[in-house]
């Protein structure tokens, strides 16, 4: 414990520099702007971004892009509580609640019960990682190949079961971005791969044309500019503080939101949505007046917007200690930290204690950032809702193709983006969730090494998943979780996976 | 019968795990003990066809295809023609002009007044342009005029 002190206090003296403050200052302001606006989420937010980062170092690098991330979910409650439309999809639960109180007048309680209950469960989401991650990444040295396709194949099924759509779908779209993986020179035997004689794609598809085009392209393509309409509230800065009463309903969902987000985040999925839309079952559940919520609940304000602050912060434990992305804004941090020549892992904590440290204490600092930007400068964020999306998208596309372009000086690849963002449109369509696609797209190489490696070993027997103990672990919780969703599937009953869809094709439509 | 979402997905699923299982013909499997450049994409296409198969299968419990409203494809169709046109002229015409031209193309689309859309289109092209190119010093394509 002593030495975990001795190495946050490191990360402070590395996350105090002026240069460092600024650029997390930069990451939690684009955040906040990222979750304000509707169209933009925090991926094609940190995807756009992620070019200007490589004049920086690693350090400054994930310390920015990680702010826009967590900021997001500050910003998202905004959009939420004046204008009934979530900022991002984690927001969907604040919509109903954070709206109703506004209609009340209560829009700056709100505003503030969010922003105080997001910086809690922030902050103790980064305290669980500062005391998680390390041990984790040390239990993690242990693995070998055939540790890692377990734990990937379980990542993988356990995102197929928590996802909001049914498990064919989810792992239809996860062979298929393991398919886009294979696509480039193999690193094993030199063969080029469905590269169809275009130099580019030797070296495979990038995630960044790949996310862009399917989060930020897809999104735009699927948002006519005519449906985006809303009266703004603007609330007055003297009606932030919330009465004494609403203080005290939203201790305890603040409370509870925060460990389960937490708890939540450290899962493959959509984590921060998930977190979100369980929470507010939870309060509703606990609520003496459950009548009170969809009518101005300040716990289903409060709960909500703690968890899904709670959970953006816990997807980082598994990331930093595993090397593991839980759903796509993790895999292109990782990708970011991979484009300075920093790998994630268990290897990180040891071999870059500055960047491991300084990341984890910026994040204290920039959950108290968020909180100064969030309340006093509120009024200035919802002017940026006045700007006509009509003139908004333009400028996005702009920013993807500049984003997209900027990673390889190739066109090829803002060619994938437009290609991704048509594709994007289309699995709206047909209710297909892109996420795991993104997924499979990040963990195919590591799959496909470590699967090879594995056989090779045991001389092309399969049984050495069985017959090594972490190994066998993870196979078998992937295998119950198979079973558990096959006999839902045969039950053909609804459960809260379902109603989670109905929400969010309810925020589609 | 009535054709639904899933049908139409896991048909397309299927169709596409065959046809990249035939142009992965000339990519070894090798063998269990060592596996070849061919292995995991044959693997992927098996589970395609065979996940597209469970959808179609399972068809029944998705929407109806005639439900699915293709009213916002009035607009992804022109924006993403006028996002191809501006990508496929990028490193011809640079950054400020193709950039110009696709917001003016788009703005024009959503029916704003075509001097206040060019005036815009200018400006954020040629501030972003600045900003990015100047100040952040990310790489952005100069055109054959230079800018």
């Amino acid at each position: 414990m002593e030495s975990t002190f001795d190495a946050l206090f490191l990360g402070f003296s590395v996350a105090f520099r002026p240069d460092v403050l600024w650029y997390a200052f930069l990451g939690c302001l684009v955040g906040t702007l990222v979750g304000v606006l509707p169209g933009i989420g925090p991926l094609s937010g940190i995807s756009i971004l992620l070019p200007v980062t490589y004049g920086l170092d690693a350090t400054k690098a994930i310390i920015m892009l990680a702010g826009i991330y967590y900021g997001s979910q500050y910003g998202g409650s905004t959009t939420s509580i004046l204008m009934r439309i979530p900022g991002e999809a984690s927001s969907v639960m604040t919509c109903i609640d954070g709206y109703a109180m506004a209609r009340k007048g209560r829009a700056g309680a709100a505003l503030c019960i969010a922003a105080v209950g997001s910086w809690i469960a922030g902050t103790f989401g980064v305290v669980m990682l500062t005391l998680i991650a390390p041990p984790l990444a040390a239990f993690a040295l242990k693995f070998g190949p055939p540790e890692y396709t377990a734990l990937l194949v379980l990542g993988l099924i356990f995102l197929a079961y928590m996802s909001s759509t049914s498990l064919p779908r989810t792992l239809l779209m996860a062979a298929v971005g393991l398919l886009l993986g294979t696509i480039g020179i193999d690193n094993m035997t030199g063969h080029f791969r469905y590269s169809f004689d275009i130099a580019e794609l030797g070296d495979g598809i990038g995630i960044v044309p790949v996310a862009v085009g399917l989060f930020g392209l897809g999104e735009i393509l699927s948002t006519p500019s005519a449906s985006v309409v809303g009266e703004v509230i603007t609330p007055k800065l003297r009606d932030l503080l919330p009465t004494r009463q609403e203080w005290r309903q939203s201790a305890m969902p603040i409370a509870r939101g925060s460990v389960l987000g937490f708890l939540i985040g450290l899962t493959p999925g959509s984590a921060h949505i998930i977190s979100s839309f369980l929470s507010y079952a939870v309060e509703r559940r606990f609520s003496k007046h459950p009548e009170e919520f969809g009518k101005g609940a300040v716990a289903g304000v409060a709960g909500p917007e703690s968890a899904n602050n709670a959970a953006s912060t816990g997807a980082f434990v598994p990331m930093l200690a595993l090397g593991l992305p839980t759903g796509p804004i993790t895999a292109v941090l990782i990708a970011a930290l991979m484009i300075h020549g920093v790998p994630p892992g268990p290897t990180l904590v040891n071999d870059h204690p500055d960047i491991f440290w300084g990341f984890v204490a910026s994040m204290y600092v920039g959950n108290l950032m968020l909180l100064a930007l969030n309340l006093p400068l509120v009024g200035i964020f919802v002017n940026v809702l006045r700007i006509p999306y009509a003139y908004l998208y333009p400028l996005v596309i702009m920013f993807c193709v500049i984003g997209v372009y900027a990673v390889n000086n190739s066109i090829v690849d803002v060619w994938i983006m437009l290609i991704m963002g048509v594709l994007g449109y289309f699995l709206r369509k047909f209710s297909l969730d892109p996420a795991p696609l993104v997924l499979g797209l990040v963990i195919s190489p590591t799959f496909e090494m470590s699967l090879r490696q594995s056989l090779i070993m045991s001389n092309g027997d399969w049984l050495i998943f069985f017959q090594r103990p972490i190994a066998l672990v993870l196979i078998g919780i992937a295998a119950a979780l198979l079973t558990l969703s096959a006999v839902a599937v045969l039950r053909r009953r609804a459960d809260w996976r379902a109603k989670l869809a109905q929400v969010e094709a309810g925020e589609g439509g | 019968m009535i054709l639904r979402t899933d049908h139409v997905a896991g048909g397309v699923a299927i169709a596409a795990g065959l046809l990249v299982w035939a142009i992965s013909g000339d990519l070894p499997v090798g063998r269990l003990s060592m596996p070849g450049a061919g292995m995991l994409p044959k693997l992927v296409c098996g589970l395609m066809i065979f996940f597209g198969l469970l959808l179609v299968l399972r068809g029944r419990d998705s929407a109806p295809l005639a439900t699915v409203s293709w009213n916002d494809l009035r607009h992804a169709g022109p924006v993403c023609a006028f996002t191809a046109l501006a990508v496929a002229f990028y490193t011809t015409l640079g950054f400020i002009i193709t950039f110009s031209l696709l917001l003016f193309g788009l703005l024009c689309l959503e029916r704003r007044n075509p001097i206040a859309a060019a005036a815009y289109s200018v400006g954020v092209s040629t501030a972003t342009y600045f900003l990015f190119s100047v100040v952040l010093k990310s790489p952005l394509e100069p055109g054959l005029l230079g800018f």
